[in-house]
């Protein structure tokens, strides 16, 4: 590739300041050293690697405690006004591996939600702070609403059914709810951001250890990507949780959904943009014809051009979207409900586009596209299992009742 | 709608045997494939489950032997007049279960076939093969060796480079060929074909397609050296692997017709591939619905079922009738191919039957493509998980679009028939 992404994509790049170029650049060089040049190598110890490079990123070069408030060892990148640089480099860890991607952005949503509700709160929020600090790999999750089961009547968040319930206990509170799908990590999670109901149904987020009495993991899924993270479905049974563990403020569940959309967005984008570079390569030295280039030929131009404008699209709709988070400038200050939707709107439409460039790009590559060997068949599973698990049940049609009741005032969809 | 099977195919096209080979092989198919489908994925590379129901179908229902003469063993269907509707049931039942075996098994015909189809028959060579297909009750492949390093699929591209590009040479020594080259990817390789029909040239860089040859050679021909099969994302029933052929000898008749016939005889490979293919495809998309079918009924949006909410209504609805209209084009391609032989029927090596059957198989794909991509995103967090079976048919289902010179040679036969294109 002649140009480089930066030039590519990166065009708003420029806006950064302080620490964030150099971390940016931290994480691009870990994705070339400790994957992309060694990507065979890579995938076939996949099982084994991941946990080894995941921990040279989080521990070594201190990726762990980037949102890790300052004043209690982090970074401090916890606040909104990081939100953009944190997409940056997940997206440059994404280029690389999306599993690591979804591992550190869940952790940044974690420290995002608790710091942004630690109000009363503070000695949980700096155990969980110090915790992050220790040479341990720490692995956040969360289990969303998602479907219902027909003939259960469940408390709802914007018409997606809370199965989690809390309800107090002495000091405390104790969740319940059977067979949960978290995000990813079901098998290994340290902490999960839970989506519950309490005793009157309203939603709110219970925080609860992976090791509280009562929370019981199933068996290992397999899935279509990320695997690496190792998913299974965790019940709780009548588990404890502390009464700072459960937070009840209306706004956090859209906060957490607001930043889940544009983490993951900035992984799946990384995603895209190193497939991009996979399938360039492949156009450039692959001839078509018996004689001409791939990328010379009109219509391969053409479907390149496809997925180059689907990437570059989805780079500018992250950064309007990181913007929105953090205003400031010329940028109109939304509410939470507005930038719940905008979050919803624009990540779905992210997804979206980057597996529609991947699709495009597989057709010219082929069957190389399919086999493990070129990596690009991974970047395709991963997020398309990133697009189903964000997107939620119902494919976009939940996204679009949130965007019809926000714009056109709709009460009853 | 009670069942998948009411998904619209036209009931005038069926052949002969729609009914009762397609019970035969859905027992087949919930005995031996349902119940293990899932742990496929894992056993790429050994096949120590799959193989026994590869027996099963291939040597003990006696499936390899469909296309030869009944006085050898066969069932004849090669003679029948409606072997790409025989095709399609076959392809579509067995892909509804799982693609990657349904197309080991049909492309084990793809190299029989260019000696098979009349008026392309070559009776010494069908008695020569007969024995290996017909006389065993263990599974038996063949393969066809196309696609070379270089060029990808330009090979399937004859009506343009008439084989110009084919690097895999024969040269002609006394009363034997002798066979040089390498081939990528053909389904049935990595160890699994015992006999390969073999594209290649007599005169490197001819557009001449009298200097293309298609010659038979067996896997145990001393010379033939097989790579392990590769790693992919799905079709883990489809083993494909590299072959390289270094002065490899076989005897002069292996040659299936001779000069210009031979190219006429594999052309006709595209059109039954094609055919196949789109069966493939309305397989897994019947076994798609199935599985969507029982989520958006069991499952809930504002506590009511998934499917009575009208935006869902809006999205599975789409996809139910784009499976609908893809069933009615493939059986329409299937009898374009069996109509081949009729006084209003088009032969199978016309660019305007290629034309139209590619043009269908381009457009079932990108429904299968996207509408499996849609139904993972209407399962949401268990779109993903290999326990509702979507995603695996998303994984297999790709790379039927991409085979076969993928969606771009699709695209260019077809406006080359629409548009009478000269130069693409």
């Amino acid at each position: 590739m002649n140009k480089g992404l930066d030039y590519l994509f990166g065009i708003t790049a420029g806006d950064r300041d302080g620490d964030a170029p150099g971390v940016i650049s931290l994480a691009r060089q870990w994705a070339a050293k400790e994957v992309i040049g060694n990507r065979l190598d890579y995938q076939r110890n996949y099982a084994a690697l991941f946990e080894d490079k995941a921990r040279v990123l989080a521990l070594n070069m201190g990726l762990q405690r980037l949102a890790v408030p300052e004043d209690q060892g982090g970074f401090g990148w916890q606040g909104p006004n990081h939100a953009a640089d944190i997409a940056a480099v997940l997206s440059e860890v994404g280029r690389a591996d999306s599993s690591t991607g979804i591992l550190l952005a869940l952790n940044y949503v974690l420290f995002s939600v608790l710091t942004r509700f630690s109000e009363g709160r503070a000695g949980f929020v700096e155990a969980v702070a110090t915790s992050y600090l220790e040479d341990e790999l720490k692995i956040a999750s969360c289990i969303l609403p998602g479907p219902g089961s027909v003939g259960e009547e469940t408390p709802l968040f914007k018409g997606r059914s809370i199965l989690a319930r809390v309800k107090a206990h002495e000091s405390g509170f104790v969740i319940s709810g059977a067979d949960l799908r978290p995000f990813a990590a079901g098998l290994k999670a340290d902490l999960l951001l839970v989506v519950c109901a309490d005793e009157r149904g309203r939603p709110c987020i219970a925080v609860v250890p992976g090791d509280a009495p009562g929370v019981e993991r199933g068996r290992g899924l397999l899935t279509t990507g990320l695997n690496a993270l190792a998913n299974a479905d965790i019940s709780f049974v009548e588990a404890e949780i502390k009464q700072e563990n459960l937070i009840q403020e209306p706004e956090a569940i859209p906060l957490l959904f607001t930043l889940l959309n544009l983490f993951l967005g900035g992984v799946s984008l990384g995603a895209g943009m190193n497939f991009f570079e996979i399938l360039l390569d492949w156009s450039d030295s692959r001839i078509i014809c018996g004689a001409t280039p791939l990328k010379e030929n009109p219509l391969c131009a053409s479907v390149l051009a496809d997925a180059a404008e689907e990437i570059a699209c989805s780079r500018l709709l992250l950064d309007g979207l990181a913007r929105l988070v953090s205003p400031g400038g010329n940028v109109q200050s939304l509410d939470a409900e507005g930038l719940y939707t905008y979050a919803v709107m624009i990540g779905a439409r992210v997804q979206q586009s980057i597996m529609w460039a991947i699709n495009r790009g597989m057709e010219l590559m082929g069957s190389a596209g399919y086999a493990k060997e070129w990596h690009a068949e991974k970047h395709w599973r991963d997020v398309k299992t990133i697009q189903s698990l964000l997107c939620g049940v119902g494919a976009e049609a939940p996204a679009k009742m949130d965007t019809a009741r926000f714009f056109c005032d709709c009460k009853e969809i | 709608m009670d069942h998948f099977d009411e998904f619209s195919r036209p009931l005038e096209y069926l052949s002969p045997m729609d009914r009762h080979l397609r019970s035969v092989l859905r027992r087949f198919i919930e005995q031996e494939v349902m119940p293990v489908r899932r742990q496929y994925d894992e056993d790429w590379k050994e096949h120590a489950l799959i193989e026994p129901a590869f027996d099963r179908l291939m040597g003990e229902l006696g499936l390899q032997k469909a296309l030869f003469p009944q006085e050898y063993g066969g069932w004849g269907i090669a003679g029948s007049d409606y072997i790409f509707r025989f095709a399609y049931l076959l392809c579509e039942e067995l892909g509804r279960a799982d693609t990657g075996m349904a197309v080991a098994l049909a492309v084990t015909f793809w190299p029989l076939l260019v000696i098979h189809l009349e008026p392309y028959v070559n009776k010494r060579l069908i008695a020569e093969f007969a024995p290996l297909f017909c006389g065993t009750n263990k599974a038996m492949f063949a393969a066809n060796a196309m696609t070379e390093p270089q060029g990808g699929s330009d090979i399937e591209n004859m009506g343009l480079l008439k084989g110009r590009t084919i690097r895999t040479t024969a040269r002609l020594e006394g009363d034997e060929w002798v066979i040089n080259g390498h081939k990528l990817w053909p389904t049935n390789s990595g160890g699994v074909a015992r006999l390969f029909g073999v594209p290649c040239t007599t005169r490197p860089g001819s557009s001449d397609i009298d200097d293309f040859a298609f010659i038979f050679v067996p896997a145990d021909a001393k010379g033939v050296t097989q790579g392990g099969p590769y790693e992919k994302s799905g079709m883990a029933a489809d083993k494909n692997g590299d072959i390289w052929f270094d002065d490899v000898r076989v005897p002069v008749w292996y040659r299936a017709h001779g000069p210009g016939r031979d190219a006429e005889a594999f052309y006709q490979l595209i059109p039954f591939g094609q055919v196949a293919s789109i069966a493939f495809l309305t397989g897994a998309m019947m076994n798609m619905y199935e599985r969507l079918y029982e989520f958006v009924s069991t499952r809930t949006y504002r506590n009511r079922p998934l499917k009575e909410n009208p935006a869902v209504a809006g999205i599975i609805g789409r996809i139910a009738g784009d499976i609908d209209i893809c069933r009615i084009l493939g059986h329409e391609a299937a009898m374009m191919g069996d109509r081949r032989n009729t006084p209003y029927g088009l032969p199978l090596i016309s660019e305007e039957l290629v034309g139209k059957i590619r043009n269908i198989k381009d457009f079932v794909s990108d429904r299968a493509v996207e509408n499996l991509g849609k139904v993972m995103d209407v399962l949401g967090c268990y779109g993903p998980d290999r326990d509702w079976d979507i995603e695996k048919h998303w994984r297999d289902i790709k790379i039927i679009q991409l085979w076969m010179g993928g969606k771009q040679l699709c695209q260019m036969e077809s406006a080359r028939y629409f548009f009478n294109c000269e130069t693409l």
